[in-house]
């Protein structure tokens, strides 16, 4: 902001004119504008691939959907990098551990019927919320066996980076072995027919669903953060941890409940995203880079950004589908994330910067 | 018996040896100031006290334990306090969230009742509750920075240069509420370059130089020493 209000008119400083533009583009509105931009470009790419306006307004509803989802696994991130200050290349695993956890556990249940509108019945929704403390259980140990002993030696930042992502590519292979390579379907075969809505979009129940809850888990994480006791602590140690041990906050504790918070919010989008797509062992690594771009789009450690991020970073993902192959989804997220870096890396939302 | 008791104390980083065979102490109640030049040891010994570097030898006794191998949170939980000399509040946290973060161990109910008693000693805090701390001036800071290390009624405060980086007119204000603080029960032990204002207040003074004691006494006897005086009160 302060770069725009020094391009005054009148206001004569030494920079050249090349400076000034540079400076007016590295700003929060210049970034607005241009992911703006990004988007009308993909939405009339997708009009000259002769997607009709209706299939582009389904579309961009299906982004902000998808964005949901991604925003639970993006603010899981942006909480372990606050309190533990490394990039959690793992997180992809937790949101995978959480559908496959879900299909397993409703597996054992007694099916019921589906609850209309929906596709799925209550044993999907028991298998949702019994797959979050277990999954919050996987990365606790995770944590034990990994990266505490790290945190004890004071670690470089690259050896925790290094140690998530051989996290991750043991997890993978733990969930090939468990449960096969196969596409798996929370309920193969059963349909969940569109809803027609107004200017002919169409979307499913399921898909509202999801959104609905995705919005529920921000809000109650962000009433954790700004309301508990905990929260304050965790937003404490990410803001200062030699202060926070100062104060005598039990730094362990509130990494604990770190970990516990962002795997349940993992292991909720990757049950969601099961269900509005399908279960496959890559699923959640494939979400990683739309994570991590929804959580630099936004602005590392805001919560809100991080949906804002997440709902542009879906709906690119989405309307690119209308020409592209959908494939090129996280190719997709990458060029936003790219865009961000350059022009203002402290993102939308970020602290920090101007 | 004192309160804080620091004997023959040796501590330093890696290699080097910042502090040779310290011992001082402080009664209940009491202010102490430790002065002394740039680079004595003057916040290695704070450091020290409060458990974020352990003594190599000798040993610090709190309250009639041995508190020299524990980490900060079991010293706070002893009653001790600390305000560090920078990034001494949660600047993303709101005033009222920072004092908050400060009885983070309390174990009692009545955290409004002591947030309202802090909010008596600065009541330019009690405006600002909802404010966040980085977005305040450098004297709010440190009455925020304060206000959290008393929101466990700790029976000591330890204050690493409460009046660094503010107006003369702030010191002032600031150094005014160190007495009522201590009026109203906790020792405190300061560490000080602003060495004359801060002995003016002080019960009794310890100067610290090259990680030594050099000099001991009530506030008036080191104010009115004249070695102390030509070495580190400036004339």
């Amino acid at each position: 902001m302060a770069e725009i209000l020094q391009e005054a008119p009148g206001r004569s400083d030494d920079r050249t004119t090349n400076e000034r533009i540079m400076a007016a583009l590295r700003s929060r509105p210049a970034l607005g504008v241009a992911l703006f931009l990004t988007l009308v470009v993909f939405w009339l790419l997708g009009q000259q691939q002769g997607a009709s306006l209706s299939d582009l307004l389904s579309l961009t509803v299906w982004g902000v959907m998808l964005g949901g989802i991604i925003a639970l696994g993006a603010i899981g991130l942006t909480l372990v990098y606050g309190v533990l200050k490394f990039p959690n290349f793992a997180h992809g695993e937790l949101v995978t551990l959480g559908a496959y956890g879900a299909l397993t556990i409703s597996a054992l249940l007694p099916a019921g019927p589906a609850m209309q509108p929906f596709s799925f019945g209550w044993e999907l929704m028991a298998g949702l919320i019994l797959s979050m403390p277990i999954v919050s259980l996987i990365a606790l140990v995770v944590d034990r066996v990994l990266f505490r002993p790290l945190r004890l030696r004071f670690a470089s930042l690259v050896l925790f980076a290094m140690a998530s992502l051989a996290a991750a590519f043991f997890l993978r292979s733990a969930i090939y072995l468990v449960w096969g390579s196969d596409f798996l379907f929370y309920y193969p075969g059963r349909a969940n027919p569109a809803i027609e809505m107004p200017l002919g979009i169409r979307v499913q129940a399921d898909q509202l669903f999801v959104f609905g809850l995705a919005v529920v888990l921000v809000i109650i994480t962000w009433f954790l953060l700004e309301r508990t006791r905990m929260g304050k602590a965790m937003r404490a140690t990410a803001n200062n941890p030699d202060l926070a041990q100062v104060r005598g906050i039990n730094t362990e504790r509130v990494i604990a409940w770190t970990w516990i918070l962002g795997a349940s919010l993992a292991a909720a989008g990757g049950v969601m995203y099961g269900l509005a797509s399908q279960l496959r062992p890559e699923m959640g690594f494939w979400l990683l880079l739309p994570m991590f771009a929804a959580a630099i789009v936004g602005g590392l450690g805001s919560p809100i950004g991080d949906i804002a991020g997440a709902s542009i970073i879906g709906v690119a993902q989405q309307v690119s589908s209308s020409f592209l192959n959908p494939a090129y989804g996280p190719g997709v997220a990458f060029i936003l994330l790219v865009i961000v870096l350059v022009l203002q890396p402290q993102g939308l939302f970020g602290q920090g910067g101007d | 018996m004192a309160l804080l008791e620091v004997r023959g104390v040796t501590a330093g980083y890696g290699d080097t040896e910042i502090l040779r065979n310290v011992s001082m102490e402080v009664g209940e109640g009491e202010i102490v100031s430790i002065i002394g030049p740039n680079g004595a040891g003057k916040s290695t010994l704070m450091k020290t006290i409060f458990g974020l570097l352990h003594p190599r030898e000798g040993s610090i006794i709190f309250d009639g334990q041995d508190i020299s191998r524990l980490q900060p949170y079991q010293i706070v939980e002893r009653g001790m306090c600390y305000v560090p000399q920078v990034a001494n509040v949660f600047t993303d946290l709101t005033v009222s969230e920072n004092l908050e973060m400060g009885a983070f161990l309390a174990k009692t109910n009545d955290i409004a009742a002591r947030k309202e008693r802090i909010y008596e000693y600065f009541p330019r805090l009690k405006e600002r509750r909802n404010q966040r701390a980085g977005k305040m001036s450098g004297g709010e800071r440190q009455m925020v920075a304060m206000g959290s290390a008393l929101m466990l009624e700790p029976k000591l405060v330890l204050m690493d240069e409460p009046s660094a980086g503010l107006s003369p007119k702030m010191v002032g204000v600031i150094f005014e509420q160190i007495r009522k603080i201590n009026e109203a029960g906790p020792a405190i032990l300061i560490v000080e370059q602003n060495a004359k204002l801060s002995l003016e207040m002080s019960h009794r003074g310890y100067v610290l130089a090259s990680g030594e004691n050099r000099f001991e006494g009530t506030g008036e006897e080191l104010l009115n020493d004249p070695e102390v005086g030509r070495l580190y009160l400036g004339g």
